[in-house]
């Protein structure tokens, strides 16, 4: 069965262009127009995920967000706006938005991100608490902090754990640069240069130095996927 | 009928001058009215008073030879007699056609208008035996008094017609001079001249001096912010035209690309472009963001943590791009409420630009200095600087050294690090490292 994935935006051309995407990639779109028909669709409690536009007519999509949560319903929102500011995606997180994408935005980034969300909430229903992740021969125990790969140990700093954590619970998806800085770093802005690349970099040569296949693969224009193939 | 402000100004004169008269002349006309009423009442009693001690002592014929005598003085507004029971005069004189109740009275007024020879009378009437005494005295004068009074008013009302007119037409005047020559700014204003200026004299400092002045600074502010939209305008058109003209010549050149290897190495670098062209608009967004954030987004942040964890992120990026990373934090700066994310990426920005710019590598230092009243955050670079007189032009948005504008960037990083010191009131520094530069946030503790 397919996720259902209900889109909130007001401008045809985006809703249209997001539900083609998302549609192609697998997914069963549903579109409302405004605040008010999104909440009414949303409390139905059917959807994997809501995708939100933040300026709607009715009611706006904060405020929607809010009753959504309110309601007491536990969907996933993505909340994508043109509203960029660092305090924007603050208010946006705080009005109980899962996470923030600004609009302009790639397709690489929202599906990655969507995908994310919706296995996160999978989890969340299914295992809630796992105190060890595997990827092929990596192994990573959460308790002890501890890495290792075909049985050897490999010692990592506090935050290379971090980003290893992260990259593993997403294992086999697409995790893009500023997901990792919002979610490892805190940042919810675009440093400009390489910083991410240089700190995978250094992740990568310590997974994969000395064992014969790769296993932290650059997925180009998007970001990193952690798998035990390359696909 | 709609009145100009001048008129209404002069009306509105005209009438608080004719009020005011009328008070003033009104309250004169009653005062003297109740003195000379008090004056008869207590004459006209202290004469019933003596006339009876006088019928006391003498009898009728005592009192009727007083009345002769009073009556000879010639005060002729005196009214003095003595009636029987029926109110018939037995002595003295009283107005003709005069009619009394006949009760004991201390003193009163007879309305005595129909009988416009005589005029209105105060009295007393009072029984002595088997009669009654009457002592009074005419109101004339008092009407007399009253008369003049009232001609005053028509005086005084007109006079104030007049000189309030007068008065009115000058305050209009004055008023409407200078109203005018505010309004002749605003309108020049309005239709797009931010040029002029009300002119202030210098020693003067009325209300109308302090609106010229806040008029004043206010155009002043205005065009500055004109002139420096028109600025960010005209630059932001000029550094869009290049990514996008780029963008466009490039996605020209992939359409045509037939092998896919290479177009999808075309497509990846349009990616890069569009990235780009994002970038310095997210950038701009902040930088005006930050000028009017609100207060309550500052949390309370230990900068010496924050300072810590921005090292740990660049420390493998600066090695990697071949320099000397030191970090230098003085552990006795106070937590402080921060606007956390914006100095964040103000403190970035200052790395990114040494990496930038002093790419010939060497020390790069981030350190964090504080002193009493105040913690400065700075990057320390070997590269080539900036002299003396660019650095004003290097906060500037859009402000970049190169004309050409050839190295990568928009020349926002630098006024977006203005924009977050200036927003928790410190300010941003460029200072010589000799060689090198020293780029500095400082903020008040």
């Amino acid at each position: 069965m397919s996720r259902k994935i209900l889109i909130v935006e007001d401008d045809s051309s985006t809703a249209a262009y997001l539900a083609k995407g998302l549609s192609e990639a697998g997914y069963s779109v549903e579109s409302a127009r405004d605040g008010r028909d999104g909440l009414f669709l949303a409390s139905e409690g059917i959807f994997d995920l809501v995708i939100a536009d933040r300026m709607l007519p009715g009611l706006d999509g904060l405020s929607m967000v809010s009753a959504i949560r309110a309601a007491g319903i536990a969907t996933p929102v993505l909340v994508l706006s043109a509203l960029a500011a660092v305090d924007d995606r603050v208010d946006g997180l705080k009005a109980g938005a899962d996470d923030y994408l600004c609009k302009p935005f790639s397709f690489a980034e929202l599906s990655a991100r969507i995908e994310a969300l919706v296995r996160r909430s999978d989890r969340a229903a299914t295992e809630p608490t796992k105190t060890r992740l595997a990827v092929g021969d990596l192994e990573i125990d959460l308790l002890a902090r501890h890495v290792t790969r075909a049985g050897r140990s490999i010692p990592l700093g506090a935050r290379e754990f971090n980003l290893l954590e992260f990259l593993a619970r997403h294992a086999g998806q697409v995790v893009t640069r500023t997901m990792m800085l919002e979610k490892i770093w805190n940042y919810h802005f675009d440093p400009g240069s390489n910083v991410v690349d240089v700190h995978i970099g250094r992740l990568r040569r310590k997974l994969e130095d000395g064992f014969p296949s790769p296993i932290l693969h650059t997925v180009r224009g998007a970001g990193y996927r952690l798998a035990a193939d390359p696909a | 009928m709609r009145l100009s402000v001048t008129a209404r100004i002069a009306l509105l004169s005209i009438g608080l001058a004719l009020v005011s008269n009328l008070v003033l002349v009104g309250f004169v006309w009653k005062r003297t009215d109740a003195v000379v009423i008090g004056t008869v009442r207590r004459e006209t009693i202290e004469q019933s008073d003596a006339m009876r001690s006088i019928f006391h002592v003498g009898g009728l014929p005592a009192v009727v030879e007083a009345i002769g005598h009073a009556r000879a003085a010639g005060d002729t507004s005196l009214l003095i007699a003595v009636l029987d029971r029926h109110g018939a005069r037995i002595a003295g004189t009283i107005p003709g056609g005069l009619d009394l109740p006949l009760t004991p009275s201390l003193f009163r007024i007879a309305d005595l208008d129909s009988h416009r020879a005589t005029g209105d009378i105060g009295y007393t009437l009072r029984p002595i035996g088997h009669y009654w005494l009457l002592t009074g005295r005419r109101l004339d004068l008092v009407e007399a008094e009253r008369r003049a009074i009232e001609g005053a008013l028509v005086v005084a009302v007109l006079l104030s017609l007049v000189l309030g007119i007068g008065a009115g037409l000058v305050l209009a005047r004055y008023v409407g001079i200078r109203l005018n020559r505010i309004a002749a700014v605003i309108e020049a204003a309005g239709e797009g001249d931010l040029s002029r200026r009300v002119p202030v004299a210098p020693a003067r400092r009325d209300a109308f001096d302090r609106l010229a002045n806040q008029l004043n600074l206010m155009l002043g502010k205005l065009e500055r912010l004109m002139v420096e939209l028109r600025l960010v305008t005209d630059s932001l058109a000029h550094d869009l035209r290049s990514p996008l003209t780029r963008l466009r010549t490039k996605t020209e050149q992939a359409v045509l690309i037939a092998d896919p290897a290479t177009r999808e190495a075309a497509l990846g670098g349009l990616l890069a472009e569009t990235d780009l062209v994002m970038r310095m608009l997210t950038m701009l967004i902040e930088i005006s963001r930050s000028e009017s954030v609100s207060r309550d987004r500052f949390i309370l942040v230990e900068p010496a943590e924050l300072v810590e964890e921005i090292a740990e992120l660049y420390e493998p990026v600066a090695e990697e791009a071949g320099f000397v990373f030191t970090v230098a934090i003085d552990a006795s700066a106070p937590a402080m409420l921060l606007h956390r994310e914006l100095l964040s990426q103000a403190i970035t920005n200052l790395i990114d630009n040494a990496l930038k710019h002093a790419s010939n590598g060497g020390r790069l230092t981030l350190r964090l200095v504080a002193s009493p009243h105040e913690i400065a955050i700075q990057v320390e670079d070997r590269g080539i600087g900036i002299a003396e007189g660019d650095r004003a032009q290097a906060l500037k948005r859009f402000g970049r050294l190169d004309a050409a504008r050839t190295t990568p960037g928009a020349g926002l990083g630098m006024a977006l690090i203005e924009a977050v010191a200036r927003l928790h009131n410190g300010r941003f520094e460029l200072a010589d490292n000799a060689p090198g530069l020293i780029a500095r946030i400082v903020l008040p503790a």
